[in-house]
């Protein structure tokens, strides 16, 4: 069924998706674009990407330190060429991507000399290029298991935990190691924020206070860039990737051999501190005024638990990089009965009423032209749902939300209405805890009346969307496309047979993120991505997606498809929303483009029930 | 203290109308705001939720901010006493906050760890607070808790009756982990309520 007529331009991208509707041409183009890109893709061999530099310094900035290589030598500089030397004049995408991702990907059973030092990310096995510690490290290609120790999985123990269970348990791991045992310097990522001292005051993995002459060692080289009137953003040391932030007296610094993209690194890093900020607000600041040797780590206890949650989440919420939230599949008026209510205790005085399951809204508002980041959102739920405590009993605590306001606590009133639904009632005023107390009785009594709390717990037994169940009929969509949670048992139509496993033409997974409601919607995992090794090479792969879609450097893009021996990866963005699809690896390039159009027509059908709509506009 | 500047004023800190002053309610049944104040990790939600719930748990769970808690009890002269708990977080950052709980409280119960020589320390600490900016009349009760660990004693029996003696304090030492002395505690506080009538 796949042929030149279903990826003709009509139907690749219907005049009511695309953006540029006015310029029919663009979407001839793209489509041109992508056909000509398939018949380059075999010609893309992994060889062709030259190893990459084994050290490289990027310093931000126009003052110029002498010495410093440039930013982009490494292996991303070879994404770069590749994508500077198909470039067409005048066209806006740049599918020939194609072949750079492949060169990462590849290695990971071809044994290609040139790429060893590439190679890593989900692999541990002894044939990762070096095994010192990250100084050691000169990317030579055969200095393969020297000592026989392998790289030690970043989040090891969470795989394990969750081949059993698929639960992942908070909290700080191996606080037995410092920087001279071997076991902590081969982990895989590491996360440190000290102050500008060089005290330590987090560390993802050992003990802080036994880190101090590491600390000490990082803050030193931050200070000699500062010190001749720069800044350092990150140092590339053979496969490993040293990454650095600097908000004023607090540094924080991630250490990665990930192969994420500095971009993705640098995300997280902010997303660390906003949690501190969460916790402590930036007044923190003052204390070093005050001392330039000021501790901070008494005042961050017992939250290990909060930023290993966060840092865990970095490996599997696609929250932590797109930006937006999601919401609890419902149907529309169960979700505008959960909204209503809440809506009504807003104007009663309450700053934000949120109500999760999760990590994912089942609605929320905000008092009068008061707007909550994703961000924000994706931090208050982290910090409720990593403090067991909350769900002992109903509390009232200072929080603060960076992004709202990064210099005030706000108090929240928390309390779970069952064992995953929990509501946050935020205000600006510290003695409101009994009329907080007051609006939770008052929310949960109509929740329960109106059966929402029963249809949260089904949908949540229910699950999310699945690629099966993709409309494969587009003349269909709109009046018979499936809802949530049913026409499951519907025995494939004609399309499913020309897929391998997973959904139609070979769909495995997609994400899609609306621009304006600043909400994204992904598909659950099915088969083939069972394993939570695969579902964190996706994830990576679609970070690495969206970084190389945003980069401010090469891009922004329109569309990219990308094939390696893993999977398609499809990525489309509009004004109005962001596609990142994964196909299995052979699937048909013009198949996957009219699926992903399917895909974007069935998320508009079913928008009331996936998304929050109506809620106060998003202003920042 | 941390970033006690930007929480909340001594002064405004002051948790909700509904609790007017201390102990209220007609005579035979009383009603008493109930704050737990101490060291981080010496066990107030292990105590609350011993008398609250009847359970133990022995992960430990940190709090945050402060949790609330109720529960009735009914004494022998046929009164009942409904204990309204704040359990407070014993991290640092919180100890600011700390006015905003134990402002119009009716008793407060300070609590150690008999194995922890710090932590009756800083119980010293939250008396000589309690003395200064606690309502007045507020019953204080200094709680030795985890005696069933008595082969780690670090703070002795007599230190804790003399230092409650000392500032006219109820003191007991409890175990929430064996359920001793739980229902003691809360039952004796309820007995040196002051009684309006």
């Amino acid at each position: 069924m796949d042929s030149a007529d279903d990826a003709g331009p009509n139907s690749v991208f219907p005049s009511s998706v695309q953006p540029d509707q006015q310029n029919p041409s663009v979407s001839e183009r793209i489509d041109d674009r992508l056909k000509r890109v398939s018949l380059v893709d075999t010609d893309a061999l992994p060889g062709d990407a030259p190893p990459p530099a084994p050290h490289a310094i990027d310093v931000d900035s126009h003052a110029g330190v002498n010495g410093v290589l440039d930013a982009r030598s490494g292996s991303e500089g070879n994404d770069k060429r590749e994508e500077d030397g198909g470039e067409a004049p005048g066209d806006v995408l740049l599918p020939q991507l194609v072949g750079a991702e492949h060169a990462f990907e590849v290695t990971r059973s071809s044994s290609d000399a040139g790429l060893r030092d590439n190679f890593e990310i989900e692999v541990e096995e002894p044939s990762s290029p070096s095994s010192s510690g990250y100084a050691g490290e000169r990317g030579s290609s055969n200095a393969t298991t020297s000592t026989g120790i392998e790289e030690v999985g970043e989040d090891e123990i969470v795989e394990a935990d969750a081949a059993d269970s698929s639960v992942w348990t908070p909290g700080k791991r191996h606080v037995d190691e410092d920087d001279g045992s071997i076991s902590w310097r081969k982990r895989k990522k590491h996360f440190f924020v000290l102050s500008h001292s060089g005290k330590p005051i987090y560390s993802r993995y050992g003990d802080e206070h036994r880190l101090a002459g590491f600390s000490a060692t990082l803050q030193a080289i931050i200070s000699f860039v500062q010190n001749g009137g720069d800044r350092v953003n990150f140092v590339r040391a053979g496969n490993h990737q040293v990454v650095f932030l600097v908000k004023g007296p607090i540094y924080l610094v991630c250490i990665s051999c990930t192969e994420e993209p500095y971009e993705a690194l640098k995300g997280q890093l902010e997303l660390l501190y906003g949690q501190m900020l969460l916790i402590l607000t930036r007044s923190v600041n003052r204390c070093f005024e005050r001392n330039p040797k000021f501790d901070m780590t008494p005042l961050l206890g017992g939250t290990d638990a909060v930023f290993s949650s966060l840092i865990h989440s970095f490996s599997w919420n696609p929250a932590t990089f797109l930006h937006a939230y999601t919401c609890l599949p419902l149907a529309y008026p169960t979700r505008q009965a959960a909204g209503a209510i809440l809506q009504d205790v807003a104007d009663s005085g309450v700053l934000f009423a949120i109500l999760m399951c999760r990590h994912k809204v089942i609605s929320l508002v905000g008092a009068q032209k008061s707007s909550l980041h994703p961000d924000d959102m994706l931090l208050l739920a982290n910090f409720v749902l990593s403090s067991e405590s909350f769900r002992t009993s109903e509390s009232f605590s200072p929080i603060c939300l960076p992004r709202y306001n990064p210099m005030a606590f706000l108090y929240a009133y928390v309390h779970y209405l069952d064992v995953d639904t929990y509501l946050v009632l935020l205000t600006t005023s510290s003695d409101s805890f009994y009329h907080l107390k007051d609006c939770r009785i008052r929310i949960e009594t109509v929740l329960l009346k109106s059966n929402v709390l029963s249809e949260v717990q089904k949908s949540v037994l229910d699950g999310g969307l699945h690629v099966d169940d993709l409309p494969v009929d587009s003349s269909t969509s709109g009046s018979l496309s499936p809802h949530l949670g049913q026409d499951r048992s519907i025995p494939g139509s004609p399309d499913r047979s020309l897929s391998g496993i997973g959904g139609p033409g070979g769909l495995w997974h997609f994400i899609y993120r609306s621009i304006y409601l600043d909400q994204y919607v992904s598909s659950d995992f099915s088969s083939p991505i069972n394993s939570p090794k695969q579902q964190k090479r996706l994830y990576r792969a679609y970070q690495k997606l969206y970084a190389s879609m945003h980069s401010r450097e090469t891009g922004p893009y329109k569309t990219q498809f990308r094939r390696d021996e893993n999977s398609v990866l499809l990525c489309w963005i509009t004004q109005d929303f962001e596609l990142y699809a994964a196909f299995d690896p052979l699937a048909d390039k013009a198949l996957a483009i009219k699926i992903c159009n399917r895909v974007c027509q069935w998320v508009r059908d079913i928008e009331n029930e996936i998304f929050l709509l109506g809620a106060s506009p998003f202003s920042w | 203290m941390g970033c006690s500047s930007s929480l909340p004023d001594r002064n405004t800190g002051r948790l909700g109308a509904s609790l007017e002053d201390s102990a209220s309610a007609d005579s035979k049944n009383l009603r008493a705001k109930l704050v737990l104040l101490g060291d981080s990790g010496v066990g107030k939600s292990c105590i609350v939720l011993r008398f609250v719930r009847g359970q133990f748990d022995p992960t430990s769970k940190v709090t945050v901010g402060a949790s609330f808690l109720s529960q009735t009890i009914a004494l022998q002269d046929s009164t009942t006493v409904k204990f309204e708990i704040w359990d407070t977080a014993g991290q640092e950052r919180y100890a600011a906050l700390a006015p905003l709980y134990y402002r119009g409280a009716a008793v407060a119960v300070v609590v150690y760890d008999i194995t922890v020589p710090e932590s009756f320390n800083k119980a010293q600490y939250w008396v000589k607070e309690l003395q200064k900016h606690g309502s007045p009349g507020i019953v204080m009760a200094l709680v030795g808790n985890k005696a069933d660990l008595h082969e780690s004693r670090k703070v002795s029996v007599q230190d804790g009756v003399d230092y409650a003696e000392k500032n006219g304090m109820f003191f007991i030492e409890t175990s929430a982990k064996t359920a001793d002395n739980i229902n003691q505690l809360f039952e004796e506080i309820a007995k040196r309520l002051p009684r309006t009538s």
